[in-house]
């Protein structure tokens, strides 16, 4: 076999130096390297530049892992999110809920229950997919611009059946992107989108609930890493979803409820 | 959350951990910047998890979760931009500011630093196959795979990465330097 050596190119020289070269040629390249020293220096040249590289950039393996990291890791399991929720959120969610007509104990056990009722959980996850769906687009992210926000709220008041408002976010530090109409499970969904100055994005998503779940709480769930705030409100279901911290996520949705409560006793309530 | 219990998750979570310096690594040298890298790796991991299922136990779970990475970093190109038909990487040229932490300890620190910001310098396809055949020591074909690439293009991606990012280093700093 060596009788008739096949000439060496350029990919075998990568192959030996990367230590991807099958045995038998390797003798050959050995051979032909010991005669050569121009392939032989090109050979140690492409083994010095990946050891240089591999002390440049090892060190990125051995930096401290940001907690966001760690969480995103995380299964979205119910058992994690829950025992988490349960271990370090408890007296925020206890705050929450006093906010809430009707609240009583068994916050998970509900949970699980409405789970199989086959609702509002299912408007979580949907809520979570629509939201990073039209977060994620940097040009389009709604149909209608905040400019018009007037005639955003008409219109899709007028497809939802019912009064939607766009609750000011402003003392939150996220302004109002605009808002569109999206697809529910059974009925159409209005989005409003928000964003920050560090073009964080949230969008509250309202739709008329169904009329046999007459449960309101405050509930969370993590959708593929979205955090979902959502809760059912006079036979209204709202959800809050963005990238930020559950805290955080809260005391926005504590915003948009006590919003839409203040606006929706201001108005005559033709329902 | 709020799946089934008996929702089959065979992603295995400590190998999800466990592979976070090694994506946020391949991150830095994709965007080039430590803040949009680790967004990138946190997009990373949520696709890791919407597609669980696909993942197929006993394979090379690294090699799995880079190409989820180079997809959505590909993806997320391609929403940034108004060409958004026809993104490639190998538009995607030098990268704003590398930070790249060089210990103290290490003896030539300072080339050590020309080269990672001359890698810089490469395209991002380059970058990318450089850093996964010379950095992450991964088999060829295994880079062909993980890209969805031909054999050859890996090759000849190797090639002209490592022959320009000579140059590069080789060069004196020049305002007048040619960049083929």
């Amino acid at each position: 076999m060596s009788a008739s050596p096949v000439p060496f190119v350029d990919a075998d020289l990568h192959a030996y130096a990367d230590g991807q070269m099958s045995s038998e040629r390797v003798r050959d390249l050995e051979a032909e390297l010991a005669k050569n020293p121009e392939l032989a220096t090109r050979v140690a040249d492409i083994r010095a530049q990946s050891a240089a590289l591999r002390s440049a950039l090892d060190p990125i393996l051995s930096e401290p892992i940001p907690e966001r990291l760690i969480a995103a890791a995380r299964p979205p399991s119910r058992r994690d999110v829950m025992t988490r929720l349960a271990r370090d959120y408890g007296p925020l969610f206890a705050t929450a809920a006093a906010l809430v007509i009707g609240i009583g104990i068994g916050w998970f056990g509900r949970t699980i229950e409405l789970e199989r009722q086959g609702m509002p959980v299912t408007f979580a996850r949907q809520a979570a997919f629509t939201h990073a769906l039209y977060a994620a687009d940097v040009n389009r992210p709604v149909e209608v611009w905040a400019n018009e926000e007037k005639r955003l709220v008409t219109w899709l008041t007028k497809r939802l059946g019912h009064q939607v408002q766009a609750p000011d976010l402003n003392p939150l530090g996220y302004s109002l992107v605009g808002g569109r109409l999206v697809a529910g499970n059974e009925k159409p969904t209005a989005l409003f989108m928000y964003e920050n100055a560090d073009r964080q994005r949230l969008s509250l998503q309202v739709r008329w609930a169904d009329s046999h779940v007459s449960d309101t709480a405050f509930r969370y769930a993590v959708e593929n890493g979205v955090g979902v705030f959502y809760w059912i409100d006079d036979n209204c279901s709202y959800a809050i979803s963005g990238n930020v911290d559950r805290a955080q996520l809260l005391a926005i949705a504590r915003t948009v409820y006590g919003q839409l409560a203040v606006l929706d006793a201001a108005k005559p309530a033709p329902r | 959350m709020l799946r089934a219990g008996s929702d089959p998750a065979p992603l295995p979570h400590p190998e999800l951990l466990a592979a976070i310096p090694r994506l946020r690594r391949y991150a830095r040298v994709l965007t080039g910047d430590a803040s949009r890298a680790d967004d990138l790796v946190q997009d990373t991991l949520a696709r890791a998890w919407e597609k669980r299922k696909l993942w197929q136990a006993g394979t090379d779970l690294r090699a799995w979760l880079f190409t989820i990475m180079h997809n959505v970093y590909v993806n997320q190109l391609s929403v940034t931009r108004r060409d958004a038909a026809n993104v490639s990487l190998d538009s995607e040229g030098a990268t704003a500011a590398w930070q790249v932490p060089v210990r103290a300890n290490q003896l030539d620190r300072v080339e050590l630093l020309e080269l990672v910001e001359q890698m810089g310098r490469l395209p991002a396809d380059q970058r990318e196959v450089l850093l996964l055949a010379a950095v992450e020591e991964m088999q060829y074909d295994e880079i062909a795979a993980t890209l969805d690439v031909p054999m050859g293009t890996v090759m000849s991606r190797l090639s002209r990465a490592r022959a320009k990012l000579r140059r590069l280093v080789d060069e004196p700093a020049s305002p007048l330097r040619v960049v083929k």
